[in-house]
């Protein structure tokens, strides 16, 4: 069995997508529609990478990638991060949230803006897992 | 009552960053979550003669929707907001309250809806249906084609016309949260003229010295939370006698609470709130009965 990954996209066209290109590569795909429901799969399954999307319903991506990399049992989890938001948009972000929470939240590993060519999210995936 | 978290519906020829923007100043009282729901009726993607579903039509519409709310998330993000988001196909009110339900928002955004006349006293406006519907306070913006412009604080001057009622209890509880934003806070009540038919002058002025006792106490209860408010007795025809007190003060938003008739003896008899929230110029913040 390969490596679990779990996806967390509201939209269930990208979902498809990113299900298909992980099954082709022979990981295990696991799927997630918001933040909320993304955080239940993670304490469940532990999953070896995380593909997280920050738009989202119940909970954005921000939200969640912060709730992850403060959490000493699952800040280990490699997160790609997979979303229309601008990265500086996330980064200005994270500043502010910084500066108002008094934490400060390394950046994600890699930040993938949508969309992208399948080889180039499976380029991102054997990155940091292979 | 904070308002921490609120629900912007848009169709987005009604109602458009502009109005969001107005309602920023809510972060210096707590707001730190915004929801975005765009509702794609039914009709333009159903079915089509000849032709059948679309599925090309809808894909249009929800990639056209997700690029706004993309690039007005991006702008909350950058404050430090949380924000989330839905793009569904389906029917207007049954949604909001599915999406009111999910997500336990403290305030609804809403542009009014333009239904034609007979069609409203037959189905009744969306602004009315989602009030008998919803637990949460409505803010009603305008049509952006009726060439208003969005004050740039909604919270400026706001007129609370209250009618001592439950939800108007509801209203006063939620502004004493909002001191950081209310700039000066008109409030008024409208005694009925069936009320001053005494020929005694002494009756008359007696009705008027107690209401206005009463609007003053409160204006105590706003004065202790940092607000100052002012005090106005009107008399007359409420519809009429608000909206021109939302005039003389000009203000920058009206705000009501619900009346609780029955939907049946509303749909024929009219409401003071439903009838200025669909017809008044200034934006209207409504505070529902159902609890």
């Amino acid at each position: 069995m390969g490596k679990k990954i779990l996806v967390v996209d509201d939209d269930p066209d990208v979902r498809s997508f990113v299900l298909t290109v992980l099954e082709e590569n022979q990981y295990t795909p696991l799927v997630a529609c918001d933040g909320v429901e993304g955080l239940e799969v993670i304490q469940k399954e532990m999953p070896d990478l995380v593909i997280l999307d920050v738009l989202m319903p119940r909970g954005s991506g921000i939200r969640l990638y912060r709730h992850l990399k403060t959490d000493d049992a699952l800040k280990a989890i490699p997160v790609i991060m997979f979303t229309g938001i601008a990265l500086r948009s996330f980064l200005k972000s994270q500043k502010v949230l910084e500066a108002f929470k008094g934490e400060k939240i390394p950046e994600p590993d890699i930040y993938l803006e949508k969309p992208v060519e399948p080889q180039e999210l499976v380029d991102a995936i054997r990155k940091k897992l292979d | 009552m904070k308002i921490k978290k609120l629900l912007f519906v848009t169709k987005f020829e009604s109602l458009c960053y502009d109005a969001l923007q107005s309602l920023l100043d809510l972060r210096k009282s707590g707001l730190e979550h915004v929801v975005f729901l765009n509702v794609i009726e039914r009709e333009k993607v159903s079915m089509r003669r000849g032709k059948g579903y679309i599925k090309e039509d809808e894909v249009r519409l929800k990639e056209t929707a997700n690029i706004r709310f993309i690039d007005w998330a991006e702008n909350l993000f950058e404050m430090g907001m949380e924000v989330g988001a839905y793009i569904e196909v389906a029917s207007l009110i049954p949604k909001i309250l599915d999406v009111v339900e999910k997500e336990t928002p403290d305030l609804i955004v809403i542009g009014r809806s333009r239904k034609g006349k007979l069609e409203q006293l037959y189905s009744r406006s969306d602004i009315t249906e989602l009030t008998r519907r919803s637990p949460v306070p409505i803010l009603v913006f305008k049509h952006l084609a009726e060439g208003k412009m969005v004050p740039a604080k909604l919270f400026d001057r706001p007129l609370f016309a209250t009618s001592w009622s439950n939800s108007s209890e509801k209203a006063v509880s939620c502004l004493k949260e909002l001191g950081e934003v209310i700039g000066e806070l008109h409030l008024m009540h409208v005694v009925n003229e069936k009320k001053l038919n005494s020929s005694d002058t002494h009756d008359v002025q007696s009705v008027r010295k107690n209401e206005r006792n009463r609007l003053e106490d409160l204006c105590g209860e706003f004065a202790q939370k940092g607000i100052s408010a002012r005090p106005h007795v009107y008399v007359g025809d409420p519809e009429t006698e608000i909206l021109k007190a939302a005039r003389e003060y000009q203000a920058t938003l009206i705000v009501l609470g619900f009346s609780d008739r029955t939907a049946l003896a509303e749909r024929w008899l009219g409401s003071i709130s439903r009838n200025i929230a669909d017809k008044s110029m200034f934006p209207c913040l409504l505070f529902p009965v159902k609890k």
